[in-house]
């Protein structure tokens, strides 16, 4: 279980509370690259840790995030114009800059100079890779940019697509460091997904189904390693890297693209999944691109024009007894992120953490709530720049491999966990 | 050993070298111990509170113990231990822990 004060502390992230301080000491997705495609695109509202923004491409192509609402009196300006280099309220015609600087207030004399000391809050919003990044926090402290792997190689060996989760930003996330429910919740997708049947791991993967764990500091957060049987006198380690405060990887399973995903708070009751595949050294093939956008693998199919999926909690996900019963899906729900999604969902949108029973199969759960917790308290009391800041922590990676029993898996798998551009990923 | 439950009540049990202070406990029907998880140290359900004298002797609890001790008992003290994570010796003899009001 999680006293309940523990709780609160990791799943409030809003302004002024010590997760929502936290987060706001990274760079974070906000939104995808194609969600402002060309310039003076129709502005788009942008939600995350309980601040409401408007992200935009003024006349230029530069990006920008300032307050949803205009300074005047607050009239939101998702309805105004994008034109000229700026975004204009349609109530009075104030106009404001990618910086957020107001820059025309019509019903001002022409000599005036009270546009100069009006400004909205504004962040910057950066692209790298197929993701807009933002950076919430204090001006001063602006680490450098994200360097995840995902984000880094050519724009024809990577995937990105995000889906609107219904529950806080924490239960979705301890799902990606728990490789126990894979071999139940998953069992489907590992025979039938096209972005992860076949692969030899599978197997060990369906045999074990009791995981021992074990969890490895690193320097920008956890390895998480799963333990499963093997042949004689061997075993599948499948390794999840953990970056704080909420990248993580699933362990490859053959030379299928390796997949992650970026859990991002809205709110405290809703939060952002960004699920990303690429391949270290090559191209993705038409099929498995075509397999992503169709909803395979961790995507999801969308609800067209939105981010939400189709399959969701008004209408039970789309559940299927005949598919459970046949065992084509182990639950019933199609797809491995609705799958996940589904069952985080059901705990309603903040699980009460007092009633858990945790078991040692959660070692890494504990081991990364605890994580954040004393990072998020070593900022608030004494200015601690916590792990993951450093963009050098962002170059890992996840593994798939066979050991011999007697080694570790982290002393014979660094080179394996750590992203190395040009060599592939360590997968069976 | 013995056991201080929260009621004030003793318990005093002969606890075999290599037992656990949690294995004591359940076997001589010690309230007040849970121990949900069977001793794998992740439930936080067996926590006490080693007595003054002995907790030098006990020693600090290890690394996931000390993020269970942090994060679900209701209340940590210098002493709190997990009592699955104690094992019994022969400098232990006469060890004496409490048992707080709730476990988690």
């Amino acid at each position: 279980m999680l006293r309940q004060d523990i709780n609160e502390l990791l799943t409030q992230t809003g302004p002024g509370t010590p997760m929502g301080d936290l987060f706001r000491q990274y760079w974070i997705p906000a939104l995808l690259a194609e969600e402002l495609p060309e310039k003076d695109s129709p502005p788009v509202r942008v939600k995350l840790l309980s601040e409401r923004m408007l992200a935009f491409r003024d006349s230029e192509g530069r990006y920008g995030l300032v307050d949803e609402f205009c300074a005047h009196r607050g009239a939101s300006l998702w309805f105004g114009r994008n034109e000229g280099s700026g975004l204009r309220c349609a109530y009075h015609g104030w106009k404001y800059d990618v910086t957020g600087q107001c820059v025309e207030v019509p019903s001002e004399a022409d000599n005036s100079s009270f546009c100069q000391n009006v400004k909205l809050t504004a962040y910057p919003l950066v692209r790298v890779g197929d993701v807009l990044w933002t950076y919430m926090g204090d001006p001063a402290k602006q680490p450098g940019l994200p360097e995840f792997e995902f984000a880094h190689v050519p724009p024809e060996q990577t995937y990105t697509s995000k889906r609107w989760q219904q529950c806080n930003w924490l239960q979705a996330f301890e799902g990606g460091i728990d490789s126990s429910h894979v071999t139940f919740l998953h069992s489907g997708g590992l025979k039938n997904d096209p972005l992860f049947k076949g692969a030899k791991g599978n197997e060990y993967n369906m045999k074990d189904t009791k995981p021992f764990f074990e969890v490895a500091d690193s320097e920008g957060g956890l390895f998480v390693g799963a333990r499963r049987n093997a042949e004689e006198g061997s075993y599948y380690w499948r390794i999840t890297p953990w970056v704080m405060p909420a990248f993580t990887m699933v362990p490859p399973r053959g030379d299928h693209p390796v997949h992650g995903h970026f859990w991002v708070p809205i709110d405290d009751e809703n939060c952002w999944t960004y699920s990303f595949d690429y391949h270290p050294v090559r191209p993705l093939t038409t099929a498995e691109r075509q397999a992503m956008i169709d909803g395979h693998g961790v995507h999801s199919k969308n609800i067209p024009g939105t981010y939400r999926p189709a399959a969701n909690m008004d209408n039970d996900y789309l559940m299927d007894r005949e598919a459970q019963k046949r065992g084509d899906t182990y639950s019933g729900v199609a797809g491995i992120a609705m799958q996940d999604a589904s069952l985080q969902e059901s705990m309603g949108p903040i699980v009460d953490r007092t009633k858990e029973r945790l078991v040692p199969a959660d070692s890494g759960i504990i081991k990364a709530r605890q994580k954040l917790r004393k990072a998020a308290i070593a900022l608030r009391d004494e200015g601690v720049t916590p792990p993951g800041v450093n963009p050098a922590h962002h170059r890992v990676r996840s593994a798939a491999v066979v050991l011999p029993q007697a080694e570790s898996f982290l002393d014979s798998c660094r080179d394996a966990v750590t992203a190395i551009p040009g060599v592939p990923q360590s997968s069976v | 050993m013995i056991y201080i439950g929260s009621a004030g009540r003793e318990y005093a049990v002969d606890a075999a070298v290599g037992d656990t202070v949690m294995a004591a406990a359940v076997k001589n029907g010690v309230p007040g111990i849970v121990a949900e998880c069977g001793g794998n140290c992740s439930c936080a359900t067996c926590h006490v509170w080693v007595s003054e004298e002995f907790a030098p002797i006990v020693g600090p609890p290890n690394d996931m113990e000390e993020d269970l001790l942090d994060m679900a008992v209701s209340e940590r003290r210098s002493t709190s231990r997990l009592a699955c994570q104690i094992r019994i010796t022969k400098a232990l003899d006469g060890l004496t822990v409490e048992i707080p009001p709730e476990q988690p």
